[in-house]
């Protein structure tokens, strides 16, 4: 079909408003016109693929085009832009791809082609010179805009890990006959993971929190903070009268530790609904005095008690993950720790870490190197450690590491 | 680029009952096809639907985000007390997705089927 946009005055027009041109004369303008081929294209063609090979350069004469690299994009360009131009002049590959936004009109220009029609005008060549030179300095510009604005997000999210790491315990305290140990290790910048442990303020139960804020990144660290404030706040401030007596202190704290999951949960289900963003929790008050511990599993790997006999208990989910259904319910569950029993918590940073293969560590291999025998807390915990890096390898941190382990130490031995 | 397949049927139970059949892995890149394609059958009409996630091999949270959204687009006054929503339930999880659908609890968010016939008048 004829299309005015063919006629050579306006492919020599479209010649000329490109920059990349502009400083040609009108007859090596008029001979690259003439020589040039009209494509239509329809929108959401590739035109030209990172890394292939190709000998023509491309004009907008009409549409819009996307430079990118699979799904990231580059730039956005339009009537009057060219692309492709750089592999023309180097002989190099396409150093992005280009498709189109919209149905486009293109001229389209070979190497040899606009070889041939530079080398008929001495001066041609210095004008393209001169206009791939302003280019460079415009991305060098560029670069150098970017290379600021990133350093500054970078300072930004520096600043973010450090206030975030304000949200996790700074100490842990000190209980008598018990060791208590953590490890945190967060796959980016700023995480999904939490811990706490903490004394509730009125009675002498030890508050062990821990979870994993679904997703990555900065959304997961800002619930994070969230789902590990509100946690902290209603059991701390929460429900608990500070006269109950030591008969009825379990089934008081099992209030707290309830109340705690439910209003922390129904807050972020009602207030947050449409972010969809849950957590999984572990939540239990420990009676340092007699081991006994009351819990809620919401939704988390199930932690594990290694009993001095040997054996191993998992502590199964009492409740789904929170922070989605505002009506959830959980069940409180009891286990009791005896004294030289270990209990080890986790979260899936540690059986789903993958190696280059693609395999998970998981809960299987945590059951086979764990060594509660004779390793106080921190050795337990960095043995866990070394073997899940072990077993990654080359492979990349994909996700949150984070271990909590508490023991009920033996008597001392009177001799 | 990671794909989602979808087949949506209609079924007559109790109620009008929307399949909608997914294939491929529900992860941080595809979960929001799934998000509109329940959009999209929800505008078109649909109240209840039976999500079938037998060509389901893999879903991260990322899946079970976009399901609590499908949950939120069904919901209604009815539906805000309960704490399983009666408007979207589960058909015949893979084993490995029906193992996580365990560990985060959500089969107490969700009623979960294996057997099409059962869930469909179970609306």
């Amino acid at each position: 079909m004829e299309s005015p946009l063919t006629s050579t005055e306006n492919r020599i027009d479209t010649l000329r408003k490109c920059l990349f041109l502009s400083g040609l004369q009108e007859s090596v303008l008029s001979d690259l016109a003439l020589k040039a081929e009209t494509l239509r294209v329809a929108s959401g063609e590739t035109i030209m693929t990172r890394g292939e090979e190709g000998s023509a350069m491309y004009f907008i004469i009409s549409g819009k085009a996307r430079v990118h690299d699979g799904e990231v994009i580059w730039a956005y360009i339009e009537e009057g832009e060219v692309f492709g131009e750089m592999a023309v002049l180097d002989s190099e590959v396409r150093s992005a791809s280009v498709t189109t936004e919209s149905d486009s009109l293109l001229l389209s220009i070979e190497r040899e082609v606009f070889y041939d029609a530079l080398s008929t005008d001495p001066e041609a060549f210095k004008a393209v010179l001169h206009a791939v030179l302003k280019r460079e300095r415009e991305i060098v510009s560029e670069i150098k805009t970017r290379s600021t604005k990133l350093l500054s997000y970078q300072k930004e999210m520096e600043i973010g890990r450090r206030i975030q790491a304000d949200f996790l315990p700074g100490s842990i305290p000190k209980v008598e006959s018990w060791e208590i140990a953590a490890w945190f290790e967060a796959a980016r910048e700023v995480a999904g993971d939490f811990y706490d442990v903490f004394k509730l303020k009125s009675s002498s139960h030890l508050a062990i929190v821990i979870g994993d804020v679904c997703d990555k990144g900065v959304g997961a660290a800002l619930f994070m903070t969230l789902f590990r404030s509100l946690i902290r706040a209603t059991s701390l401030y929460g429900c608990m009268d500070s006269t109950v007596d030591k008969a009825d202190a379990a089934g008081k704290a099992a209030d707290v530790l309830l109340n705690s999951i439910l209003t922390t949960n129904r807050y972020i289900a009602t207030t947050h609904a449409g972010s969809s963003m849950f957590a999984s929790v572990f939540f239990g008050l420990l009676d340092p005095d007699n081991g006994e511990l009351i819990y809620v599993n919401a939704g988390h790997e199930a932690p594990m008690i290694f009993r001095q006999s040997g054996e191993v208990e998992m502590l199964d989910i009492t409740g789904g993950v929170i922070g989605l259904f505002p009506a959830a319910n959980y069940t409180v569950e009891t286990a009791r720790l005896n004294e030289g029993d270990l209990i080890f918590t986790y979260t899936d940073g540690v059986n789903e870490a993958k190696n280059l293969d693609n395999q998970q560590f998981t809960e299987e291999r945590i059951l086979k190197v764990a060594a509660p025998e004779g390793n106080n807390t921190e050795t337990f915990l960095k043995i866990m450690f070394d073997a899940v890096s072990e077993f990654r390898g080359k492979a990349e941190q994909s996700d949150d590491i984070t271990m909590l382990a508490l023991k009920y130490l033996p008597p001392v031995s009177a001799d | 680029m990671a794909t989602l397949n979808f087949m949506v049927g209609q079924e007559q139970g109790n109620v009008a009952v929307t399949v909608l059949r997914v294939e491929g892995d529900i992860d941080a890149a595809t979960h929001k096809t799934l998000q509109d394609k329940a959009a999209e059958v929800i505008e078109g009409g649909a109240t209840h639907i039976l999500l079938d996630l037998g060509g389901v091999n893999y879903m991260g949270s990322a899946g079970f985000r976009a399901i609590h959204a499908m949950t939120n687009m069904l919901a209604d006054e009815e539906s805000s007390g309960l704490s399983k929503s009666p408007y979207l339930k589960l058909l015949n999880p893979t084993e490995a997705v029906g193992r996580v659908i365990k560990t985060l609890g959500f089969d107490v968010y969700l009623d979960i089927y294996q057997d099409r016939n059962e869930a469909i008048s179970s609306f």
